[in-house]
């Protein structure tokens, strides 16, 4: 008991020791000034700076000026922090009473992980200063449906692929654009994609990515095995909140939805939808005659998971199916061409920051897109099956400079079994056939590093390089690339590439190829535009482009195998002007000039490529009328797309049908492509819960385009096949739940 | 042996006790300070006052005491920093500080997942969104309402919670399920709560009761029935001798009171 008494005595006298102590003695403070400066020598109001392990400090104001006092003397360390820059600390040797004078600049934080610097050719959505396409326009676009790659085909540089969703940019082959989200190629996310005149859609939910990079040309490095362009999509790592979304269309019904745990670990979304055109036919009439009528049904979701702080696992799975008989009359076949597929595709990542400036992402996934095709004589089951391992490695070596690198490697199989004719020009039912049994598949290797070097607060430079070994073919590849853009203001940019780009064949080439023997085909892309880009209110950009095209496939017409002899070249000019006028109105002009020819697959000479469209025009626009009105209308007009003419004909009398003969290849085209889509959404509260009615009417004017001819027997008459895309009426009503 | 022992150990312990009383009165202090300093920037919307609030409060950060707590605080600076942003229309601040506040306000209900008042902030600075990114209203509506789920399910008389959906009803145009038929009895409530209510603790944040008798005036202003103006008149006075600093209540709802009223 005296111990603790004695204990309490004397702490009682420390505590009184040390009061009298810090009373009897006037405290040394020593003064702390100095300025902070950013990018450009701007003054910064509002950086924080601090003695770290104390709260002695002061925010800069107007004039980046500081000062405080402190009684802290010794070895400190300085912390200054902004927003949207980096920390500083700065030792510092504090004695007592010698005040301290500092001048700071701190530095914008420019180069984080995953952050997209716009290079040439590119348009992109997400959170950086040049965002040209938002979620809301996707949806907003009348006759885009909703549809991200046609939302895109309103944009210079692509097209659509009879107006569905399949997109061809700069002259090139569908084959020629690469889908990725999240790490993973997504080689079909489509349905009705290899029908006879009915337009393929999308099944990507625009709704549910964070950020959108398409890009048409000059891309990065580390994107491998693609020709022409890039469609790299990049999903939200975990829902806000949780909810649902129902909507009921003329021609659809979808339900949605995301779930957040309370402790905000974990996460889950779902969607599924089915295509319901019973009522939009009634409405709208059916353009052709089908039998099924076309149907499909998708769904699919997302698995999240927050691993720490920085880190998270996702598992992505999608579904979708669809079936389709519609009537056709060929020169050889009068009847239904029925068609149905599934496509599967799943995709697991991994993402962490074992530091603040580095980044790990990697991904396993697997796709199947499984379908039959039957017309006449023909009758195949085909399989695509694709599967990709992949580790992505991203570090900040300075605010400067960064570093990225990376492996992948894919698997790839075909396989085709039915019946196939033997020649082209005869599709009736007795008509000479061979049965096809046929798997190929081959893996693919890749690896690259990149680093994107800001020389100053004005020009960045991204170089890089990949290699890529084809297993199958046993060919290897190697594609140095560089990037640059120039800023000479907040406003103005001029941004351009140079580069090589390989991509191997499909696996359906290498059957007509002696031994596998097919180089990849390539291209050397060069580009160069200027863009006035004022946040986004007014954008203007101006490109040319030229590429080079080598080891394009092509038939060797002595022995009819495939040899990577072909090539070819595409030149062309893309302008863009875009403007926002307050919350108000948002338009876009886009045209586009192209002149892309090839010496491919049968076409022994240079000839127009197939996509080749040679002028491409869009004036988009979208009025908000009040806050809860808002009308578009989308005006389309382009050169039509070439084909081959037939001239003449000629009986074979051993199988009782005309053969056709054709002309050049390319060398004839389609009428002129035009039309007018319109639509305007309603926002409102039903049951008290958030609603919106869309009503649109795509191709206004009944504008006949044509999909393409098709001829009588003897092919002495040509007709007209009109694209199932007449004046239709829809529409729908969404509802928050 | 064994009681000089325990009184070693007793002398550490109460040097340890000792030591966290005054790091705990250290960090109270410079809270309150900061929480005063707030407040001040908040009623007269102050950017400049705003900006050094924020400030104070990430150098309290330093003393790693209830960080949860002090980023509430960064986040609620931010969040009177995006709404003075708004004032002027600048969406790219109207961003900046609403975004720097959900990704801070997230931190702290990460370190404390039981405090409502977090999630009342996550609410309202998801509202902000709207003004940027209309596009997202799917997920700005699931963030909102989850956020506001999460909140009444800890705290739900918190009256903050109640005031934030007064005001969002009272934004919301009566065909959307608002208005001020809607809003006025969850004023009133908040109201109510507000007279009774004592925090926990003295540096919890205890803002709004003045911000629910402003909004209770502009409520009855709009609806203009019989004695609304005279009962808005005295709600103002009250909220005036409640908060005399109060830039909402002096400035914007006093002019809306004249202009209304003449």
């Amino acid at each position: 008991m005296k111990y603790i008494i004695l204990l309490v005595i004397l702490l009682s006298h420390t505590g009184i020791s040390i009061s009298q102590s810090s009373d009897s003695e006037e405290p040394k403070f020593t003064v702390i000034s100095g300025t902070v400066k950013g990018d450009r020598d701007s003054l910064l109001e509002g950086v924080n700076v601090v003695i770290k392990g104390t709260i002695d400090g002061a925010t800069t104001d107007k004039k980046g000026y500081f000062e405080f006092e402190t009684e802290k003397t010794g070895q400190q360390n300085l912390l200054f922090s902004f927003l949207e820059y980096e920390d500083k600390t700065i030792p510092v040797e504090i004695l007592s009473g010698n005040n301290i004078n500092l001048n700071v600049k701190l530095s914008k934080e420019d180069v984080k992980t995953e952050e997209i610097i716009v290079t040439a050719s590119s348009f992109t959505s997400g959170q950086n200063n040049a965002v040209t396409l938002t979620p809301l326009e996707i949806v907003r676009i009348p006759g885009a449906d909703a549809d991200l790659y046609r939302a895109i085909t309103t944009f210079p540089g692509s097209n659509q692929v009879d107006e569905g969703s399949r997109i061809t940019v700069r002259g090139g082959d569908p084959d020629e654009v690469l889908t990725i989200i999240d790490q993973a190629s997504l080689y079909n996310p489509f349905i009705f994609d290899e029908t006879f005149n009915v337009s393929s859609y999308s099944t990507i939910n625009p709704w549910g990515l964070k950020g959108i990079n398409f890009t048409s040309g000059g891309f990065s490095a580390k994107y491998g095995n693609v020709l022409s362009a890039v469609l790299d999509l990049k999903s939200y790592d975990m829902p806000q909140g949780t909810g649902m979304f129902a909507w009921l269309g003329l021609a659809n019904a979808s339900l949605s939805g995301v779930y957040l745990s309370k402790d905000r670990n974990f996460g889950a979304t779902f969607s599924g939808g089915k295509l319901l055109l019973q009522p939009y036919f009634a409405i709208n009439g059916e353009s052709s005659e089908y039998e099924p009528i076309p149907q499909s049904n998708q769904f699919g979701g997302t698995l999240s998971y927050k691993l720490g702080s920085t880190g998270n696992i996702k598992f992505y799975a999608n579904y979708s199916d669809d079936k389709v008989g519609i009537k056709n009359a060929s020169p050889s076949f009068d009847g239904f061409y029925n068609s149905n597929s599934k496509s599967y595709f799943t995709n697991l990542k991994l993402m962490t920051a074992p530091s603040s400036s580095t980044l790990i992402n990697a991904g396993a996934s697997f796709s199947l897109y499984d379908r039959n095709n039957e017309y006449g004589i023909l009758n195949t089951d085909t399989k695509d099956i694709y599967s990709k391992g992949r580790v992505d490695f991203t570090k900040n070596l300075t605010s400067k400079i960064d570093i990225n690198t990376g492996a992948e490697y894919e698997y790839s199989g075909y396989e085709i079994k039915g019946t196939v004719p033997s020649y082209s020009y005869n599709l009736n039912l007795t008509a000479p056939s061979f049965k096809i049994d046929t798997l190929s598949h081959t893996g693919r290797i890749g690896a690259y590093a990149e680093t994107q070097i800001k020389i100053s607060d004005r020009v960045f430079v991204i170089a890089g390089a990949r290699t890529d070994y084809h297993t199958l073919s046993g060919k290897m590849s190697f594609d140095p690339r560089i990037s640059f853009g120039y800023l000479p203001d907040n406003f103005h940019s001029i941004r351009g590439a140079v580069g090589l780009y390989h991509q191997y064949p499909r696996l359906d080439n290498y059957f007509r190829a002696s031994d596998n023997d097919l180089n990849p085909e390539d291209a050397m892309h060069y580009i160069l535009g200027y863009e006035f880009n004022k946040e986004g209110k007014i954008v203007f950009r101006v490109e040319g482009y030229y590429k080079d095209y080598k080891n394009l496939v092509l038939m060797d017409r002595n022995d009819f195998y495939y040899r990577s002899s072909g090539e070819g070249n595409v030149k062309g000019v893309d302008v863009f002007f875009k403007t926002k006028i307050s919350n108000k109105f948002t338009g876009w002009i886009s045209y586009a000039y192209s002149d892309s020819k090839r010496k491919q697959y049968d076409s022994q000479n240079l000839a127009p490529s197939n996509y080749d469209i040679t002028n491409n025009f869009s004036l988009v626009g979208s009025y908000n009328l009040t806050d809860q009105i808002v009308f578009g209308a989308i005006y389309k007009l382009s050169t039509g797309k070439p084909y081959t003419p037939v001239t003449g004909s000629e009986f074979v009398s051993s199988q009782n049908v005309f053969r056709p003969v054709y002309g050049e290849v390319n060398s004839a085209r389609y009428p002129a492509y035009s039309r007018i889509d319109v639509n305007a959404q309603y926002i409102f509260s039903l049951f008290g819960k958030f609603a919106v009615a869309v009503i649109a009417v795509n191709n206004i004017l009944n504008h006949k385009n044509i999909y393409q001819y098709t001829y009588n027997s003897d092919y002495s008459e040509r007709k007209e096949i009109i694209t199932n895309n007449k004046r239709t009426f829809y529409v729908g009503l969404g509802l928050q739940l | 042996m064994k009681s000089k022992t325990s009184i070693l150990v007793l002398l550490i312990s109460v040097l340890i006790l000792n030591l966290n009383i005054y790091a705990d009165s250290d960090f109270d202090k410079a809270v309150l300070k900061a929480k005063k300093h707030l407040k001040e920037a908040m009623d007269k919307m102050d950017e400049s006052k705003l900006v050094k609030s924020r400030g104070e409060f990430e150098r309290i950060l330093q003393l790693k005491k209830d960080v949860w707590l002090v980023n509430y605080y960064i986040a609620l600076a931010d969040y009177g920093l995006s709404m003075n942003a708004g004032r002027t229309e600048n969406k790219d601040n109207i961003r900046k500080f609403t975004e720097s506040g959900i990704s801070i306000i997230n931190k702290s209900i990460d370190e404390n997942p039981e405090f409502a008042d977090s999630f009342v902030l996550l609410e309202i600075l998801n509202f902000n969104r709207w003004q940027y990114e209309q596009e997202k209203m799917q997920e700005i509506i699931s963030a909102t309402q989850t956020a506001d789920a999460d909140a009444m399910k800890l705290d739900p008389n918190n009256p903050r919670l109640i005031l934030t959906n007064g005001i969002s009803h009272f934004y919301t145009p009566e065909a959307f399920g608002g208005g001020v038929k809607v809003a006025i009895p969850e004023f009133e409530k908040a109201i109510e709560i507000f007279k009774i209510r004592k925090e926990k603790k003295e540096i919890y944040p205890d803002w709004g009761y003045d911000m629910a008798m402003g909004y209770m005036a502009l409520s009855l202003i709009k609806r203009n029935d019989d004695g609304d103006m005279k009962k808005a008149k005295s709600i103002i006075d009250e909220a005036l001798k409640l908060n005399p600093d109060s830039g909402f209540i002096a400035g914007y709802v006093t002019d809306q009171y004249k202009e209304n009223n003449k």
